[in-house]
């Protein structure tokens, strides 16, 4: 039986691609397997978590991220739908500038949004004094995790807006229009055609925003709701727990796989084509009355200020204070060390995709596409665990290797940049070559051209937009990253993030606005790029692969 | 061509020469503040060897240095507590160090008896409280912040904090774990406010008026007094620091320490730069920078510190604190501080 799996499809399909891609998956997945080998043993700290602190974990993350993904869903779908098929005053630069919030790290809009529980001490004080201990605890609570839920919908629901605004424009404009020509209005257009239509979108981005949520580690420090990521460092730092606190990461983990089997058992056998059949027709968008776009202009505009301009604005007031008080200047050396990292991993990271994808498609066998799956995983665990799983294995390698020093090397970082960001690159690089290539590289074969040659002709060229917009999106994520960054870095090698996060645990909140500005500054700079892509009508990416 | 070839060949050696005559010390540091910096530049400058820092949580330096094993360039380990030190110590990880400087500069109970870490700041975790809403006999213990008297009048940060761990193993130690966890789960009931954020929110809320008393380190009101932007030095003005347990054990002091990594190749140097952190240079800088304490006694504190008054401070030897930190979150978990 394995002799002939080995002869009929090992050895059949082996050759260059296939086995590069193998060996990258493996590479990338090794550090992984360091840690789930970690999951099964049970930590000395686990049942004293369980006894006291898990199910409060388990609680916060639950209503955060919920509450996260709901009020993204309320700031994301009606301003998505609007853009996509209505015109109004300020819609071409808002139809870009709805994804800013992406340029702002949480932990950036923590530092900013802690002042408005602050600023509400004298309210809470009077309330304490008028109502009592009660009301004002439980108002204290609601104000500080109701700011926080905001302000992190505020800056992860373009997430799902990129991915919805994808799916509304290539919609089959035809059910769309014989719905309107059979007398239904906008309203019942929207829930009964379009809104169902996009559901793969919907799921794909309200499960990144949740995924994103998971992860974050400095909003909710800063805003004191211990979710289970906060459990996590606190198992692994303060308990000295590490194997419990991997538990903990697997924990999470196990919940996004079910939540995400159960929408997709829900589904069941519905198939959701979301490939546009009639993209000759001109895509007309229809004018809203002045009333309604003013209306319009609201709905958009809320979620922008919320995420973006409310931070800039801040920040900008605290950098000019910053110069003024402290003499504080634009830390150059800081900045080219992010840019080094973010732009260079964000290229391997894409030539990687692009590499694995490829391979898939060449060889679509169990044995291929399988560890190629696996190796998006990292995106699921949080930046700290997957630095330590990077750092057993490289340490591992280290040991046996006398001629090079792995930690502490560039190379360790973006390697562990790989390993967290690799679903990132993969799965819009995978949509883009299904999307746009479709048999083209097949004939190209048959033709009697080489795979690397059909792929520099053909598939390249032809997706050349989407590479570019895959390695901004990476860039920005890398630009933004913190935790994995702080462990993995080189001795004497500090980012932008590190710095502003160092001074902002150290509560010099005005120092960190330079470094926090500098890095939306970027960040929107590469969310250029991105987006330049995502305007034409017939858009040429989607940025998260639809599952169908 | 032979100019050119032996041109080459002496810049080159030069190059060589110069490179390794100033392979830098690193130094894997848990400590964030400026002043460091300013340190490590004016021992560069004296010495003429080069220092290169990396700065992150101690925990995650620990893994860190698990992993890279011998091959870590690391010469020194610079964390903010004397527990993390302990461990490393009891890792295998550092050095025995024999300094005469060391030894006789640095009081008995901040150095390891072992000669494996060194203390070179104190800091004082203190009450800050507000005159106007607190009159000062209220003060006098820990134990008495525990009392229902406080109820919804206090204020800490989370637990997850280093400084609240070292201060409840100190409990441990005077009280045992019973008592430890009754005063923590007591202490959180008396709180304004969930804990969160960090010291400095806490002597902000009680200038605020949202709570009156708060557990802070000396050295944050200090920052927050001295801080350029007058907003600040505005609302700190009307606290007070009060140094509990003067009757009794003293006030909780912990350490900032360094150590040099038995894997070090360069220990002598390594050595120098643990010397140069308690010599009386560096010493007065701290006072002035950072408003810790100087770890060698008769080094002039600050003007603000001297305002503050001479305390007290509790004798516990610190490396007890080593295994108390994994059993103060364990405490701090059944008591509910977050």
């Amino acid at each position: 039986m394995l002799n002939r799996w080995f002869t009929r499809t090992f050895l059949q399909e082996f050759d260059l691609w296939s086995g590069t891609a193998f060996l990258l998956c493996l590479l990338i997945l090794l550090p992984l397997s360091a840690l789930l080998l970690g999951l099964g043993q049970r930590g000395p700290m686990w049942e004293h978590l369980a006894d006291t602190v898990l199910s409060g974990y388990v609680l916060n993350t639950l209503w955060l991220t919920l509450s996260v993904a709901f009020l993204s869903v309320l700031m994301a779908v009606p301003s998505a739908w609007l853009l996509s098929h209505f015109d109004f005053p300020g819609r071409p630069l808002l139809e870009w500038a709805m994804v800013l919030p992406l340029a702002v790290p949480t932990y950036v809009a923590a530092f900013v949004y802690k002042q408005v529980p602050e600023a509400a001490i004298p309210f809470l004080i009077h309330l304490r004094s008028s109502h009592g201990v009660d009301t004002y605890l439980f108002a204290e609570a609601f104000l500080r995790k109701g700011v926080l839920a905001l302000f992190m919908a505020g800056v992860l629901y373009p997430y799902l807006y990129l991915s919805l605004r994808a799916a509304f424009m290539v919609q089959r404009r035809g059910m769309i229009e014989a719905a309107q020509v059979l007398g239904r209005g906008p309203a019942s257009v929207f829930f009964s055609i379009a809104l169902p239509l996009a559901r793969p979108a919907l799921i794909a981005g309200v499960s990144l925003i949740m995924m994103e949520v998971l992860n974050d580690y400095g909003a909710v420090y800063f805003m004191g709701v211990p979710t289970l990521t906060v459990g996590i460092f606190r198992t692994w730092t303060g308990l000295g727990d590490l194997a419990s606190a991997v538990r903990l990461a697997g924990l999470m983990l196990l919940g996004i796989l079910i939540v995400l089997g159960l929408e997709s058992r829900h589904r069941g056998r519905a198939r959701f084509n979301e490939t546009a059949d009639d993209t000759s027709t001109p895509f007309l968008r229809r004018p809203l009355s002045a009333r309604a776009s003013f209306g319009a202009l609201l709905v958009c505009l809320v979620p922008l200020t919320i995420g973006f301009i409310v931070p800039l604005a801040q920040l900008l007031h605290w950098a000019y204070l910053s110069t003024r008080h402290f003499g504080n200047t634009i830390p150059w050396q800081r900045m080219g060390h992010s840019l080094l990292l973010a732009l260079g991993a964000a290229c391997v990271l894409t030539l990687i995709s692009v590499i694995l994808i490829y391979a898939q498609r060449l060889h679509p066998v169990r044995w291929v596409r399988q560890p190629i799956r696996l190796a998006g995983m990292g995106y699921a665990i949080p930046g700290a665990v997957v630095a330590v799983g990077v750092m057993i294995f490289l340490g591992t390698i280290d040991q046996r290797f006398p001629y090079y020093t792995f930690i502490g090397s560039v190379y360790a970082i973006g390697f562990g940049y790989v390993v967290r960001f690799l679903a990132v690159g993969l799965h819009p690089v995978r949509a883009g070559m299904e999307r746009v290539c479709g048999s083209l590289d097949a004939a190209s074969r048959v033709l009697g051209h080489s795979p690397t040659n059909t792929l520099l002709r053909i598939n390249l060229p032809l997706i050349r937009g989407t590479l570019l917009s895959v390695t901004m999106l990476v860039f920005v994520d890398i630009l933004k990253e913190l935790p994995l960054t702080m462990i993995l870095r080189p001795v004497d090698f500090d980012t932008l993030a590190t710095l502003a996060f160092g001074l902002a645990n150290d509560s010099r909140i005005q120092e960190c606005a330079i470094p926090s500005l500098l890095i939306i500054l970027l960040a929107t700079l590469g969310l250029f790029g991105l987006n330049r892509l995502l305007l034409p009508a017939k858009p040429r990416i989607s940025l998260y692969e639809p599952r169908t | 061509m032979q100019i050119k070839q032996t041109l080459y060949l002496t810049f080159f050696f030069l190059w060589a020469v110069s490179t390794s005559a100033n392979e830098p010390l690193v130094v894997y540091s848990h400590r964030h503040y400026a002043a460091d910096e300013e340190l490590f530049a004016s021992f560069t400058e004296s010495t003429g060897i080069p220092v290169q820092v990396l700065k992150a949580g101690a925990n995650e330096l620990m893994e860190r240095l698990k992993a890279e094993g011998d091959r870590t360039r690391a010469d020194i380990l610079i964390t903010a507590d004397a527990g993390r030190l302990e461990e490393a110590k009891a890792a295998g990880f550092l050095a025995p160090i024999q300094s005469e400087i060391l030894e006789s500069r640095i009081p008995e109970p901040y150095r390891d008896a072992d000669s494996q870490w060194f203390g070179f700041t104190l800091r004082a975790r203190v009450l800050v409280y507000a005159p106007d809403r607190v009159p000062v006999e209220d003060l006098s213990t820990y134990e008495d912040l525990a009392d229902p008297k406080w109820r919804g009048r206090l204020l800490c940060r989370s637990s997850n904090n280093i400084y609240n761990q070292s201060l409840l193993a100190s409990l441990i130690a005077a009280h045992g774990e019973d008592a430890a966890l009754r005063w923590a789960r007591d202490v959180r009931r008396n709180m304004a406010r969930p804990p969160q954020g960090s010291d400095r929110d806490q002597i902000r809320a009680v200038a605020a008026g949202l709570g009156d008393v708060a557990i802070v380190n000396t050295y944050y009101l200090g920052l927050l007094l001295n801080s350029p932007d007058p907003k600040e030095r505005e609302l700190a003005g009307p606290l007070r620091i009060f140094f509990p347990n003067q009757e009794g054990r003293g006030t909780h002091v912990n350490i900032s320490g360094g150590a040099v990594l038995k894997s070090s190749t360069q220990k002598e140097n390594a050595t120098r730069l643990l010397e140069f952190l308690v010599s009386d240079r560096a010493q007065e800088v701290f006072p002035a920078a950072t408003f810790e304490y100087p770890v060698v006694e008769g080094i002039e504190w600050s003007d603000l510190q001297k305002s503050w008054g001479r305390f007290k401070a509790d004798d516990l030897n610190l490396t007890q604190l080593g295994g108390g930190g994994k059993k103060a979150v364990q405490l701090f978990n059944l008591a509910g501080w977050e």
